[in-house]
């Protein structure tokens, strides 16, 4: 993951505006190939330190190198050889997706014909319509495929999904999927937390500008925490008091009739809520053991939730 | 360049699908001019002529019956000086003088053998409102030939003076100040949408491109001067056509300023874009700019009619100076200022306006 072989590099990169300390020391690289995510909540600094890759903020201190170019030195050399969308896209309302498309090819020497980005992007209904008339989804699709006119290396996408209805957003974890596949080193932000576990082969978790952890999601998981959740239909004879003292079991939560019990030890909590059941003659139905998720990996990392 | 193209057409092409657009900057300019037209016109079927009569002799009084008899032909009598002076301001088309000694000239010449030189009479028009002068022309040539009888020397001959007026209603004083003002508007507005774009987050999206700015730039300032130039068109064609106006100088000159004056308000429309903070501040900032422009810019009132306070101001403002110089090319108008001093004024104007810009306008 560190060498010849990654593409972004970021090395102790500072941007402050005004009072605010919006990237704060950040260090990172992306491998050749890599999906990976910058995971935080509003305002953790995220936007900054992609725009800062792509040329469009100069960083205070540090340095940024994108295929081996250095950011700051050869911004234009860079921009011809990157696919950018920004969170917001609302890009020439009054002309067709063919004409916006047609319009950013003639920006770069190398491109994408315009009617295979359509059939990629599965545009081709709305070829002939205004981006005004398009649908969000449909919009955000037009975004990526500006950013990938010029056929590019390295794609930043700056929360592709946000604001999208749960299909549309399952239907773009598709596309960024096959663009990994194409072998397209792909680097977004989201604060979606499902997102960047589906997505991402490695993330970064940051707050406040800073990145507060760094790594694939199976080994940010188990590096936090080694507690699991056992969950099961809720037992009306069973009260939290039992529950709680049962051996293993630290805590005890309710999450619409389902019961959750914390756990170290899982054999042992698990083996004691199936006898405390057998002792009131019943089973619990749809028993389940759930490993820690990145939600409660942030919890642990900031001592609040993603959303909040 | 191939960018530089594509973005030129891409802008027209929104422009072109903008109904709002469309209408501000084609049909409102035309609206503007075909009302005042048929306001002109309304008032002007009939030749209001000045009769001056300082010789009072049977021959003149004789002379002005000629005149009166004629179908169409108002005569107003009056002094030289008052009938001067509503010809200056339109109300008169032409003022009729009978020098003092008409009448015994008129003897003396049509006496029996007589070699003594025609009476005289002199003719007042203002050759820049070239079809009403040939109008007034053609009368007075007419009345005289009747007066003469083919007679040979002929008895009486006009002296044609030339009277340079400011005719507020003419039509050949309204097409250039509309002209100034439309273009005055299509510059000062390209200011909302770079300021839209920029809060849409468009100029950052290109900024991410290879696009350059002067690209960006270029493409604006294209479709603006190519809008500058079916505005021209429109207004100047239907001043012609449909209203008389007569072009009196060249047409290339013409195009030069038009060019001239929209560089010069794009520029302005610029330094806008870079002190305005949101699309509502540059709309405010627009009204606020545009309102003293074409009020004290001499488009509706002729500026040495204004309150000296005023035409201090006016001299300040650049469609004062773009008005002027159209005025003067196309319908050989008085001149406030030298051409020369107009156009040295738009051009140090728009360097400035476009060196302040270029220092101060934020991209994202």
């Amino acid at each position: 993951m560190v060498g010849p072989a990654s593409v972004i590099r970021a090395l102790d990169v500072h941007k402050t505006y005004g009072e605010i300390q919006a990237v704060n020391g950040v260090t990172f690289e992306v491998a050749r190939g890599e999906v990976f995510g910058l995971l935080g909540p509003n305002g953790a600094g995220k936007t900054t330190t992609v725009e800062m890759l792509e040329g469009l903020r100069r960083p205070d201190s540090g340095r940024l190198e994108v295929l081996g170019i250095d950011v700051a030195r050869d911004p234009d050399a860079l921009k011809q050889r990157i696919g950018i969308t920004l969170q917001t896209a609302d890009l020439y309302p009054k002309l067709t997706v063919v004409e916006v498309l047609d319009l950013f090819r003639s920006f770069y020497r190398h491109t994408v014909p315009t009617d295979r980005l359509i059939e990629a992007l599965g545009l081709g209904e709305r070829r002939l319509a205004q981006t005004r008339q398009l649908s969000g989804g449909q919009r955000q699709r037009l975004g990526i495929a500006l950013a990938l006119v010029n056929d590019p290396e390295v794609l930043f996408l700056d929360e592709p999904t946000t604001g999208l209805d749960p299909a549309a957003r399952r239907s773009l974890w598709d596309l960024i999927t096959g663009l990994r596949a194409q072998g397209k080193t792909v680097l977004l932000t989201t604060h979606y937390l499902e997102e960047a576990e589906i997505l991402c082969d490695r993330l970064a978790i940051m707050d406040h500008g800073r990145i507060i952890a760094l790594g694939t999601v199976d080994a940010l998981v188990d590096s936090r925490s080694t507690e699991r959740t056992i969950r099961f239909d809720r037992i009306p004879g069973l009260v939290d008091g039992t529950l709680a003292a049962l051996p293993g079991v630290s805590r005890v939560a309710h999450d619409d009739g389902i019961t959750l019990l914390y756990t170290r030890d899982v054999p042992a909590a698990v083996g004691a809520l199936l006898a405390a059941a057998a002792a009131l003659g019943v089973e619990p139905d749809n028993l389940g053991i759930r490993r820690p998720s990145l939600e409660d990996v942030f919890l642990d990392l900031t001592g609040r939730a993603l959303r909040d | 360049m191939h960018a530089l193209l594509a973005l030129t057409v891409a802008n027209i092409r929104s422009f072109r699908r903008d109904r709002a657009a469309l209408f501000w900057t084609l049909a409102f300019p035309l609206i503007f001019v075909v009302l005042f037209g048929l306001i002109f016109q309304g008032g002007s079927q009939k030749l209001r002529f000045g009769w001056v009569d300082d010789d009072r002799s049977a021959a003149s009084v004789a002379l002005r019956a000629s005149f009166a008899g004629v179908a169409g032909i108002v005569l107003t009598d009056a002094s030289h000086d008052s009938a001067l002076a509503d010809m200056h301001t339109g109300k008169l088309s032409a003022v009729l003088e009978v020098p003092l000694g008409y009448g015994a000239r008129v003897a003396a010449a049509s006496s029996v053998g007589g070699s003594a030189q025609p009476a005289t009479i002199t003719v007042y028009t203002d050759p820049s409102q070239a079809s009403t002068s040939g109008l007034v022309l053609q009368v007075v040539s007419g009345v005289l030939g009747a007066v003469n009888l083919g007679g040979r020397p002929p008895l009486v001959e006009p002296v044609v003076a030339s009277v340079q007026t400011q005719d507020l209603n003419g039509i050949s004083y309204l097409v250039p100040s509309i002209l100034g003002m439309a273009l005055m508007q299509l510059g000062v507005f390209a200011a909302i949408p770079l300021v839209a774009d920029r809060e849409k987050h468009i100029l950052k999206r290109l900024s991410a491109t290879p696009l350059r700015r002067w690209q960006l730039v270029g493409s604006n300032v294209l479709m603006r001067l190519l809008i500058a130039i079916v505005q021209t068109i429109i207004i100047v064609g239907v001043g012609s056509w449909v209203f008389g106006l007569e072009i009196a100088g060249s047409l290339v000159i013409v195009g030069g300023l038009v060019i001239l004056g929209a560089l010069a308000f794009i520029s302005l429309g610029y330094v806008i874009a870079s002190f305005a903070p949101s699309e509502d501040a540059a709309n405010g900032m627009t009204s606020i700019v545009q309102f003293p422009l074409m009020f004290l810019s001499g488009t509706f009132f002729v500026i040495d009619q204004m309150p000296a306070p005023l035409q201090l101001v006016a001299r300040f403002l650049p469609l004062t100076y773009l008005s002027d110089a159209l005025r003067q090319v196309m319908v050989n108008g008085a001149a406030f200022s030298p051409l020369w001093v107009c156009v040295a004024v738009l051009v140090g104007w728009t360097a400035v306006c476009f060196g302040i810009s270029a220092r101060f306008f934020r991209w994202q």
